[in-house]
């Protein structure tokens, strides 16, 4: 038997089958809220290894080990690759509240499961929104370069991840990154064939033909969180926040113009495109926009944020792309500087205490006259401004300094997640202050009228109306059968474009995965 | 299902015939012979697709908890994991591995409905108490390559893929599942005895087909062996009611329900 005897911890080596017990783990904080569990930074008690142990909530499941765990263990058992993250092992914990003794048999696993992974120091959310930091260009470089060379390796095994965003692409003080979290990622067969969902990835990182209801798909749709992600990074701030399907559609359309016969001949062959078609013809201004990003940044954006996913740039090309191959070039990695651990958790647990300071300041009138936005990286290339933080700069104190405690007064405009009404100053919700809450993980928005719909998941048109002032985003209007589960453990990314799997993505268990 | 077998964890796992031929001795105490042994995975392997009949799930998936289910047994004894609740969650856990799931529910109604025999009644928390064991017991590997996915491929290379041909090497590869070939050797060597098999059965000449392909035929042959061998001991067509007469019998040695 691999858990441990009652009061000894199991510290043996790996059991060559069997689950060690998460007692060979000492829990250090929690650094993360996976799509399923909490995640926490862990230390291996007989190693003094750091890990990253994510808990698989398994209590209120009605089907036993949830299908988005399976996926993910299978997939991630499957992949082997430096940008991609290592699942380690899986450990299991027979629950404190019980008599370890009697629990030899019954419900040995009612306590958890815990997936073992190799711990980073920061997710790229984290790290981009960390008061002050500015990324370099050779820096945006390196982290696009090995995110698309990981998702190479994905399509090539014939992955899909899913829910590419920044708080799943993991990086360590090595300057490497990672993809993580696969609980949303999934096999395709190349003919596209599959019937699958169209209810994933995070609705500000979700291509045109998901939010058009297709249900055969490729690839593509990773390529177009990828481009989203790039021109946060260039732009410094997220480029498509969508409230609601309908107005995430919408931001795409006024970016990348109304699909027509040229840039997107089969987007009429979509399920919902009667539904969502603009009622005016619109130009693409993706060079207009981001004329301030350099030629071949510009270039490379231009055809990741294609709306034909056709004519969209596959992992492979966009890594022959002139801006991989162009100076500045991409940094090596170990270049990078090392900063003090930040997860988009932590950060948003922050940005939560500085917004409780500032309500308070507000309160006593006091003006904070210093605002934080992320700064966007300098798009000059060559000369680097005295305050430019290059790729050999050690870790200034200040920046560590920065980044904790509440105390400091970088408040302004939180880039907070839309689950928040404070981002959305017209909602006039201002004193509510971002709310991490679950609930206001699940669904969407309450706003704009949704059309009804033609198929797929019956998730109710028009918004529920939002009872009181509370945590806006309640469910929004995905009415699922009541499998809990997910439906509280929203990705993390919840925090960040609301990710709609939450419920909904029970509600297809079973079908159009 | 994608990627490439010879990095799975699947062909990491494959074991010898000997590893798999061991009775594990809690069994064995209870009496348990290794023929017991092989008749009772057998009659669960025809369980599985009894089941699977009833819940609609394609034969992969059969394929696939059968697999498991063979796996298990590599490692657990039949007394502390009664193979009459273990073939069952076998299904339930491959239905959602192969992205066919099926309800637990559903599975605990056809087996209320269509097995008589009590002691193969459980209930849903038992499926879903299994399953975690099962789990833990396979080690979290999921992934099985099986024979199905080369078939077509090399039957339309050896221009064998006519509807008869197909039909037959298919059966033949259904029948596999019976044994422990699975475990034992890659999918697709599984594949080419079966195909072996059939053009010798309809006569066809594919001799210089075989030659032209880069694998060890004494493999294959050997595996061709074991499946007419098998198809000798148990007078094709096989007959289930036999076997589960049989298995039945050695089952009740477990004495594990009352």
């Amino acid at each position: 038997m691999a858990l441990a005897a009652p009061g000894q911890l199991n510290v043996q080596e790996l059991p060559s089958w069997g689950s060690r017990s998460v007692d060979c783990f000492e829990k250090l904080e929690q650094i993360g809220e996976g799509t399923y569990g909490q995640v926490y930074m862990a230390r291996e008690i007989s190693t003094g290894e750091i890990v990253a142990l994510k808990k698989i909530r398994m209590d209120n499941e009605k089907e036993g080990f949830p299908i988005t765990a399976i996926r993910e263990i299978k997939i991630l058992k499957k992949l082997n690759h430096d940008n991609i993250i290592k699942l380690k092992e899986i450990v299991t914990s027979s629950g404190n509240e019980r008599d370890e003794q009697n629990n030899q048999e019954g419900n040995m696993f009612k306590g958890g499961i815990y997936m073992v992974f190799e711990y980073m120091d920061h997710d790229l959310t984290g790290l981009a929104d960390r008061p002050g930091l500015r990324f370099t260009v050779p820096q945006i470089k390196c982290y696009m370069k090995q995110l698309l060379t990981g998702l190479h390796y994905c399509h090539a095994n014939q992955v899909l991840h899913r829910d590419i965003k920044g708080s799943n692409l993991l990086i360590d003080n090595e300057g490497k990154l990672k993809l993580a979290d696969f609980g949303l990622a999934r096999f395709f067969a190349n003919d596209h064939g599959g019937n699958l969902t169209n209810r994933v990835i995070t609705l500000w990182y979700r291509p045109p033909e998901l939010l058009l209801g297709a249900t055969k798909y490729g690839p593509a749709v990773d390529l177009w969180s990828v481009g989203c992600i790039f021109a946060e990074l260039l732009h410094g701030k997220p480029i498509l926040p969508g409230k609601n399907e309908p107005e995430q559609l919408n931001k795409i359309f006024e970016l990348c113009g109304s699909p027509d016969e040229t840039n997107w001949p089969d987007a009429s062959k979509t399920p919902w495109y009667n539904n969502f078609k603009p009622s005016r013809s619109m130009k693409r201004r993706v060079r207009e926009m981001f004329r301030h990003f350099d030629r071949h940044a510009l270039d490379l954006l231009d055809h990741l944020l294609a709306l034909d996913p056709n004519q969209r740039w596959t992992a492979k090309q966009a890594l022959d792309a002139d801006y991989f191959w162009n100076d500045p070039l991409p940094c090596d990695p170990k270049s990078l500087p090392k900063y003090e651990s930040s997860h988009e958790f932590q950060t948003k647990k922050k940005r939560q205490q500085q917004r409780q300071n500032e309500e308070q300041a507000k309160r006593q009138k006091i003006q904070h006259p210093q605002q934080h936005a992320r700064l966007p990286p300098i798009q000059h290339v060559g000369q680097a401004p005295s305050h430019w933080h290059g790729p050999n700069h050690p870790m200034s104190n200040s920046q560590a300094s920065m980044s904790s405690g509440p105390s400091h007064h970088h408040y302004g405009k939180p880039r907070g997640p839309p689950a928040g009404p404070n981002r959305y100053p017209s909602n006039g919700n201002q004193s509510g202050g971002y709310n991490p809450s679950r609930g206001s993980q699940v669904g969407g928005y309450s706003g704009g009228p949704y059309p009804p719909q033609g198929r797929g998941p019956p998730y109710a048109g028009s918004g529920m109306p939002v009872p009181g002032p509370g945590p806006r985003g309640a469910p929004g209007g995905y009415v699922g059968p009541p499998y809990s589960q997910s439906a509280q453990y929203g990705g993390s990314g919840a925090a960040r474009g609301h990710n709609s799997m939450g419920s909904n993505r029970n509600q297809q268990y079973g079908w159009q995965q | 299902m994608a990627a490439n077998f010879w990095t799975s964890s699947h062909f990491k796992q494959l074991l010898d015939q000997e590893e798999v031929d061991v009775v594990n001795p809690l069994d064995k105490e209870k009496g348990i012979t290794l023929e017991d042994f092989k008749l009772i995975k057998m009659h669960m392997a025809n369980y599985i697709g009894k089941l699977a009949t009833y819940v609609k799930v394609r034969q992969r998936v059969v394929a696939t908890a059968v697999t498991y289910m063979r796996r298990v047994y590599t490692r657990k004894s039949m007394v502390e994991y009664d193979p009459r609740l273990v073939a069952p969650t076998c299904l339930y856990l491959a239905s959602k591995a192969e992205e066919s799931t099926v309800q637990a529910r559903l599975l605990v109604f056809y087996i209320k409905k269509q097995i008589p025999d009590d002691k193969y009644k459980y209930e849903i928390k038992d499926i879903l108490e299994m399953e975690m064991k099962i789990l833990e017991a396979i080690n979290y590997y999921l992934v099985v390559f099986h024979p199905y996915r080369s078939l077509s491929q090399l039957l339309q290379d050896a221009v064998l893929n006519d509807i008869n041909m197909t039909q037959l090497t298919w059966g033949i590869v259904n029948d596999t599942y019976k044994m422990d070939l699975i475990l034992v050797h890659p999918p697709h060597l599984i594949a080419l005895a079966c195909i072996y098999i059939a053009s010798v059965l309809r006569d066809k000449d594919t001799t210089s087909w075989f030659e032209e392909l880069r694998v060890d035929m004494n493999v294959v042959k050997n595996i061709s062996m074991e499946i007419l061998d098998f198809y000798e001991n148990h007078h094709k067509p096989i007959n289930e009611d036999r076997i589960s007469a049989a298995a039945n019998a050695a089952l009740s040695k477990l004495a594990l329900k009352p």
